[in-house]
Parts: structure tokens; sequence; C-alpha cells
């Protein structure tokens, strides 16, 4: 994190988002809006004193809900930039227009709540969509887990959140009703995954890992504790994977093979109900926490994103890869790549290597001082087109303007509208020769011409 | 005239095993324009290329069409090989009777191979009309845009950044380092994740 933020060839724009793109493979022109921090970071030495005199406490999303940051803040202590932003909707300076606190106490004199959204414009060449993943709402769907409400079923996330040592327990692993450590910890995979009727269909290729983390963590750090691992199946698909699973079982984690059917409160503990299916009998297990390994999900707000750019997803909402074996990174517009979960559910060693490859895509575009794009793409004749602008609303891809051109007509200079087709844009999907009913549009190599002609051979 | 060479892929016996290929070469050689027909077990391979860039240049041929597998796997490959011929690329017409034919029409071979040589009389009647394209050129801004700072983000941007191009690296929280900066050690190595 850091070596990306010092290098001398990456500008880092975080608590930004980018708004617009425009233009083409080699030539885009993104704009980018840089949300107001209300601190001026050329100022900021993130020396920590704002923080902690605020006076606001609000809910840690970091932490996904499991402890409290302050209204002026950073994430985690090595967060990078290492300095805070204000969060205008809980501050009291913004909620009640007064408080002040953070300014008073300032050494740098940094803050300032004048401070508004920055619309950047940047020129690119390429550009790596790499918004990652989001975990499946599992309070919505499942009904037999509590709906999230027990505060003792977490998803696995936030039991990460607890082992962290930059956490809301200081890495110790504690319930979040009551503090204590849990002797029992119960953990549930593929909620949400492989699950057509309640969830997704796919798994989620993470979870069986992670959870035989998990597990061993709690053998580890919790000296006499129990671990039980509910599973359909065990997915091992690594180097050293299924070495590490086996691990965790020799450890004396209790792997079950068996859906649970209902979790409920008995005192201060939680009872799981679930079925053996190779003892073929129904088990009941006690338990302190039980920790549910969540479905990943696309990251939210893919959907603007994949408008914004200009790219496609799948059923799913994962971005669409240009081919899933032979174009693994690339994407359909030309000059876009896709790295990590947001083109499906990922580990970090294969999110890693996706990166390294889509960089190495975008460095073999740069290599080239310039480039030869693909002839098949839509061809106006300026002589049949009436300038109806049909065209226009019809391209996906913005690829085509209106064009003013002079004809002498009659001995008179006469002016009119044309379509034109930008050829950088231009994908050659054919959207455009379909709405012309003049017939004006062609794609090159595709024609009417030559499209009647192989008509007239299969019908004639 | 036209000088058209058709070349018919067996691809092993992804479409051998189902189309009768020598009768269909036979048929296709009658078609008006054809100068030249035949066949080869992969016509994608270093021996299938040379078949077609030698009959190119022995039958004069200036305009090619291959049947064989879909165009999305190998009409990049096909145009290069027309390129080495001294032909234009864009002269080139696949015919897909593999996907389209030889797959999906398995326990029908004599229905199949008949429909292999529909599928290539109409990729005859196109290529006829085809003309030569020209690629054109466009500058490119050596600068990358990664959106996102999550650890694929940030891989991507240092490995750009490293090979001496300029990235802008955009993420819409307050700090880079997404869902992995959150996890606290990571299968199966066990390393810290920060």
């Amino acid at each position: 994190m850091v070596a990306a933020a010092q290098h001398p060839n990456i500008t880092l724009f975080t608590y930004a988002e980018v708004e617009k793109v425009e233009g083409y493979i080699g030539n885009f022109e993104v704009t980018i809006r840089q949300k107001a921090r209300f601190v001026d970071h050329s100022k900021c030495t993130g020396c920590g004193t704002c923080w902690e005199k605020c006076p606001t406490k609000v809910v840690s999303e970091y932490n996904l809900g499991l402890g409290t940051r302050k209204a002026i803040y950073i994430c985690f202590p090595q967060a990078v930039p290492n300095k805070p932003v204000i969060d205008r909707k809980h501050c009291r300076q913004f909620t009640r227009g007064k408080c002040g606190v953070c300014q008073k106490v300032c050494p740098a004199q940094a803050i300032d709540y004048q401070q508004e959204d920055q619309l950047v414009k940047e020129q690119v060449g390429a550009i790596v969509v790499a918004t990652g993943y989001d975990l499946f709402e599992w309070e919505q769907a499942y009904g037999e887990y509590g709906y999230g409400r027990y505060p003792d079923v977490i998803s696995g996330l936030q039991f990460e959140r607890l082992n962290n040592a930059s956490g809301p327990t200081g890495g110790k692993i504690l319930r979040p009703s009551d503090g204590k450590e849990p002797k029992s910890v119960v953990f549930i995979k593929c909620v949400g995954s492989r699950d057509a009727a309640k969830g997704k269909e796919y798994c989620s290729r993470t979870c069986c890992m992670y959870t035989a983390k998990h597990a061993h963590q709690v053998l580890e750090k919790i000296p006499g504790s129990k671990a039980y691992v509910f599973y359909m199946d065990v997915r091992t698909p690594g180097k050293g994977y299924e070495e590490f699973y086996l691990r965790t079982v020799h450890e004396g984690v209790r792997y079950i093979r068996g859906r649970v059917s209902k979790i409920y409160p008995e005192g201060d503990r939680l009872v799981v109900k679930g079925v053996d299916t190779l003892l073929g009998r129904p088990v009941e297990v006690t338990a302190d926490l039980v920790v549910l390994a969540t479905a990943m999900v696309p990251s939210k707000g893919y959907a603007e994103i994949a408008r914004i750019v200009g790219i496609s997803t799948d059923q799913n909402g994962f971005f669409m890869e240009g081919h899933p074996k032979l174009r693994p990174v690339e994407t359909n517009t030309a000059g876009v790549f896709l790295a990590g979960a947001c083109q499906g559910p990922k580990d970090i060693p294969d999110t890693v290597a996706q990166a390294s490859a889509a960089a190495a895509k975008v460095c073999a575009l740069f290599s080239r001082n310039e480039m030869a794009v693909d002839p098949m793409i839509a061809q106006v004749n300026q002589a049949l087109c009436s300038g109806c602008m049909e065209c226009k609303k019809i391209c996906p891809y913005r690829a085509i303007e209106s064009r003013t051109i002079s004809e002498r007509m009659g001995g008179k200079t006469v002016e009119r509208t044309v379509a034109s087709v930008n050829t950088g844009l231009c994908q050659g999907c054919g959207a455009c020769t379909v709405a012309c009913r003049a017939g004006a549009i062609n794609v090159k190599g595709f024609t009417n011409e030559q499209l009647l002609a192989e008509v007239d051979a299969l019908c004639l | 005239m036209q000088r058209i060479g058709v070349f018919v892929c067996w691809c092993g016996s992804n479409i051998g095993a189902v189309v009768d290929v020598s009768r269909v070469v036979e048929a296709i050689s009658t078609f008006p324009g054809v100068v030249y027909a035949t066949d080869y077990k992969y016509m994608c391979s270093e021996p299938g290329q040379e078949t077609i860039i030698q009959a190119v240049r022995e039958y004069r041929l200036d305009r090619v069409v291959i049947a064989s597998c879909s165009p999305r796997l190998h009409e990049a490959t096909f145009r290069k090989t027309l390129s080495r011929a001294g032909l234009n690329p864009y002269l080139l017409e696949m015919a897909n009777i593999r996907e389209q034919c030889a797959w999906v029409h398995q326990r029908e071979p004599e229905k199949a191979t008949q429909k292999a040589i529909e599928l290539i009389r109409r990729a005859i009647s196109k290529v006829s009309k085809l003309e030569p394209l020209f690629e054109s050129i466009i500058p490119v801004t050596k600068r990358a845009l990664v959106i996102g700072g999550g650890i694929a983000g940030i891989q991507t941007a240092l490995d750009i950044a490293d090979a001496g191009y300029q990235v802008i690296l955009v993420e819409r929280e307050p700090t880079i380092g997404g869902k992995m900066a959150m996890l606290d050690k990571t299968f199966p190595t066990l390393d810290c994740s920060a």
C-alpha cells in the first residue's frame, strides 16, 4: 500500500470517484470527482490530535459495525494516505452548525469546512477496472440464521476484523454481545454461495480456505476451544491449499458435512441444529460464536461503473471478460481491462496474477506510440445520408456525431447535416446500420450488399 | 474473374468424424469462382497454414474461404496467414462448420455434410463481394487509469508504474487497501495482509 502511494509514477486519488469516461482506446478523457475531505491534505501532518478530540462517535464501517470511529477519522492505523477525512453526515459542525473542535486543535490549520468537491480531468490511454467485491447480504435471506438479530452470528469478514491487531478488539477473538472469549465456535460455509434458491448459484471460491484459516486461528488463539465447520464440499484447488486444510483437520477442527437448519439462542449461547449427512443423523452444537462464510457479490455501484466505462456484466453483475479462456483480462471495449474479483470471485493469489496480467496488457499497448485499429467499422455514405441521426441515438459506443457539409447544388452552395463516425470509438457492432432507413451506413466487411449475397446463396 | 481458394479443416475428429470432408471438397470445387479446394487435418497448424500460402501463390488466389471452427477462435490467425501469403488480410471469409455444424449435428452425418456445403456456399458468395480493407492508425496516450485501490488495483498500478508509465489510481474510500487490508492473516502461508 505504501509502495503504491510513494511510487513516483503513481498519482493517488482517494475518496474520489470516476464520474465520466469519454474517448476511446489510447485516447480516453476521464473526469474524476475528488470528494471534499474538509481536511487540506497538503497541510495535514496526520498527527491524530483531531480524531482524539472529536466528540462525535460513529459506528465504524471499516470494522463492519463492530466498533466506533470519530466523525473525523482514518479507517485504520496503517491507512494510506494516513490523513483523516470528515464525515459530513455525522460531524456536528455540519449537522448542528457548531462544534469546530478539530479546527481549534489542529496544529497545522488543515481543517477547512468550506472545502468543496473538485472535478479533475485526466487524459489516459488505457483503463483497468479493479472494483472488487462486497459480501452477500445474508441478513436479508437467511431467516434460519436469525436475519442478523443475534449479535454473535457474524460474517467471515467481521471475524477477520476481530482477529486483526488493528481491529476493534486489538486482535482478540471476543463475542460482540458480551466481549467474552468464545470456547465453542461454529463455522457455516456456502452462505449465499451454491444456493440458487436463496442466494447465488456460483461457488465463491475463497470461503473453504478462509474458513479453514479461521478455524485454525480459533484453536491457536483460544486454549481449550472447539471449532466446528458445517460444509457441503471442501474445495481446495490451489498450491498448498489441500495441505493447509488437512493441517487444520489434524489440529482438531471438526468438519461436519451437512447444512444448518436453524440457529436459536439458549441463555447467552447459541444452539446450532443441522444434519451430518455422512452419519445420516441430525446434530446439535452449542456455540458461543457462529461465523458465516458469505458469498462474494460484485462491489456496490458496479452497474454505475459498467455504464460509465462502457463495459458489460454477466447475470450476477460481474464484469464480462473478452473470452473466458483466451481473453480473461480484456473486455469487449478496446482499451479497458479487468483485474480481480470484479470479474468473478477470486482469492488473493489469483487476483494478483490477474492484476499483473492486466498490467502486462496495458504495457503492451503503451509500448507503441500509435496503434492500428480494426478497419471493420461503420462508414457513412454521405450522398445517401439524410441527417436524421437515428444512428446516433442507437450507438452504444457514442461513436456517431453530426457534421455539417457544404455541397454545390444547382449553382448554389448548400449546407446540410450528415452523420459521421469516430473511427476510434466505433467497435463495428452494426447497430447503426439497422437503424439507418436510407441504408447510408454500412459496416465495412459486412455491407448490405455482402450480407444479401450471403442470404441469396443460402436461399436461392 | 475472381480466383477463390477454399480450405476445409477436419479439426481432427471434431469436424472430420461427422462431416464427410472429401465429399464437401468435391462439391464445392464446382462452385463459380472456386479455382482450388482442398482439405487438411488441422488448417491452423503450421503445415496447414503453409498449405494455404503455397496454394495462394501457385494458383494465384485472390480470395480465401476457410471452413473450420468459429471465427472467434482463429480468424485472427488466418488473417495473418493471408498477409504472409501477400494478400490483403480482409479478403478472408470463414465458414463455421464446427460449432454451427459438426458439433450440433453429431447424429446426422449425412445432413451435416449437406449443411457444411451450404455454409461454404454462403461464405464463397460473400468472399466474392469483399473488398480490401486497411487498418487506420491512432495515437496512444501512455498513461493508465486504475479504478479501485484494493489488492488488484494496487498490484496493477505498481506493475504499470514499474514499467515506467504514469498511473492514476482512483479509490472511493478514504484509504487504499480494499478488502485485503481488513483481513488478518492470509492463507495458505498465514502472512500479514496489510
